[in-house]
């Protein structure tokens, strides 16, 4: 079936948003207060930053997962009028796309000053890792996979991890090498939860969750919030970060056939992302030899080979020879990959730190910032197997 | 490379069905998904095919998504597949499996032999984990749960019949 392709290299939103601002709380394993508590903090934060009040906030972006309504941080925040205000649903799937979104409402003039926030108990309240299905189900998806076992996310996404591997050869050691390419860089940054340093070995030697995953493929659980503020080009200039803008080039967002039950797609061995690659690239007229560093959305480490050849960084079946040894994707190599730990072992905040930390490396910020190499543009991509989204940061 | 188990020592296989977990309500399913419990009740593994076009589809849905018919019937299929993808679940995520302590289990992927990629989730029993693989040649068997027994599950078991090109 022929996929319609026409507007793909129409692009709105080039450069007409700025990001001026990223904050966030504290990430901890029991935050000991409220979401709406964790989100005020984060936006306030990211207005500091940006050198905003939050009054002036008049937008905003919110992941439809939130437990935090407009109403509600109209109230907290004190915002005098909000013009605009959207969420985008799935998951971890509005993660870059709160991003896209918040541009476009910018370069279509609807808001001034715009917020994307996730903040979220997600340890200390509602684990999305267990399994919360009722007793008995009255149709969908779940009805078909839930009386065999399959209740959580990491039984459907290890799914895909045992095709991938039967069609390429890749093994759980090519996994290992990015958990601890992930941790590594997490060790040089102080927000991150998971510090220590890790070898193969103890990736190999942590135990079997879902095989094929072990524990150190999976994304941790917490607590914690994080915002970032966007307002148009010429805004910016008079603000924070006026010597070093940082762009929104592009956005995309895209679905892979028959979403619903994931598993049952043509292809489970390749991220449902082509789509929203070949979107991407055609609205920024970009290719991936013009990307200085990528975010990739690691709720599970095979994800992020998986998604290295859904963008086109590397032929299919070869991201496990480029992730071999960790040095092509670490902070100082080619392509670096999360450099400040990822879901993995940062913080797990449904993607919107990669975002932020994409700006960090725009502004020369990051914990582990490249050395001896200007980052002067970032692909910041969440994959969830159904829904994808990823965007184009640039330096302005 | 340490190995994370010996390689020696199989889990016990699989033999019926998980226990205390969700089940379909058979009474609140929408028309267009009854069918394939209808199917494994009376021992048949039932998929939904459209009139318009004759294609098989599953997960069931109200709309053929290939010609849009809304017209449909349940085709009984030989149950006969090979193992498309599996995974070992080996840390309980639901209290029923850790409290009856029914890790490892298996969830498997069966490609049905009636057309490529027509998939559905399972489980393979009679086999310890450790020798599941991909493209494993199976069959389906019913069983019904301990939970309900009006629930029927359709189950495979490893099966000596040769896919065909």
């Amino acid at each position: 079936m022929a996929v319609t392709t026409t507007s793909a290299d129409i692009n709105g939103i080039r450069d007409k948003a700025s990001i001026v601002g990223i904050g966030e709380t504290e990430f901890s394993f029991d935050s000991g207060r409220s979401e709406l508590q964790l989100a005020s903090e984060a936006i306030k934060a990211a207005c500091d930053d940006a050198g905003i009040s939050p009054h002036q906030i008049d937008g905003l972006v919110r992941y439809e997962m939130d437990n935090n309504q407009e109403t509600m941080l109209i109230q907290s925040l004190g915002i005098e009028n909000l013009r605009h205000w959207e969420s985008v649903s799935y998951g971890g799937g509005a993660g870059n796309a709160v991003v896209g979104h918040a541009a476009a409402a910018i370069a279509a003039g609807y808001c001034n000053y715009v917020v994307c926030f996730r903040a979220a108990n997600l340890r200390s309240q509602m684990r999305l890792g267990q399994a919360r299905n009722p007793q008995r189900i009255a149709g969908g998806q779940q009805t078909f996979a839930a009386p065999f076992g399959s209740m959580a996310p990491v039984h459907q996404f290890s799914m895909f991890v045992r095709r991938y591997m039967h069609m390429y050869g890749a093994t759980s050691e090519h996994f290992g090498w990015v958990a601890v390419t992930l941790r590594e860089h997490a060790s040089r940054n102080p927000r991150a939860l998971r510090r220590d340093p890790i070898t193969l070995d103890d990736h190999q030697n942590s135990r079997m969750v879902v095989d094929p995953l072990h524990l150190l493929d999976i994304c941790q659980e917490n607590d914690g919030a994080v915002a970032i503020v966007m307002t148009t080009p010429d805004r910016a200039r008079d603000l924070r970060y006026a010597e070093t803008l940082t762009l929104v080039e592009a956005a995309a967002q895209g679905s892979g056939p028959q979403n619903e039950g994931v598993i049952y797609r043509p292809d489970i061995s390749v991220a449902e992302s082509t789509n929203t690659a070949r979107d991407l690239w055609a609205r920024a007229r970009l290719g991936p030899s013009d990307i200085d560093a990528l975010m990739f959305y690691d709720h599970f480490t095979p994800f992020c080979l998986l998604n290295l050849e859904a963008y086109g960084f590397v032929p299919f079946g070869e991201a496990k020879d480029f992730v071999e040894g960790g040095q092509n994707i670490r902070f100082d190599g080619t392509l670096p990959i999360n450099t400040h730990g990822g879901n993995h072992s940062e913080a797990y905040i449904h993607g919107l730190t990669h975002t932020q930390e994409a700006v960090r490396l725009i502004r020369g910020a990051s914990t582990a910032q490249p050395p001896n190499k200007t980052i002067d543009r970032v692909l910041s991509c969440s994959s969830v197997a159904q829904l994808s989204a990823a965007v184009i940061i640039r330096r302005g | 490379m340490t190995q994370h188990q010996d390689q020696n020592i199989k889990s016990r296989p699989m033999t019926g069905p998980l226990e205390g977990i969700p089940l379909p309500d058979l009474d609140r399913l929408p028309d267009y998904e009854r069918g394939f419990w209808e199917g494994s009740h009376n021992r048949e593994l039932r998929i939904q095919k459209c009139c318009g076009c004759n294609t098989f589809r599953h997960l069931p849905t109200p709309m053929c998504p290939s010609c849009h018919s809304l017209e449909y019937k349940w085709s009984k299929v030989s149950g006969r597949g090979v193992v498309y993808s599996f995974v070992v679940v080996r840390n309980p995520v639901h209290p029923a499996i850790r409290e009856r302590e029914q890790v490892p289990y298996n969830i498997s992927l069966i490609e049905l032999e009636e057309q490529e990629g027509l998939r559905v989730c399972s489980n393979v029993l009679n086999i310890a984990p450790e020798d599941i693989y991909v493209d494993m040649p199976v069959q389906v068997t019913f069983m019904p749960t301990t939970d309900e027994p009006n629930v029927v599950l359709p189950l495979f078991v490893p099966s000596d019949w040769s896919p065909t090109a």
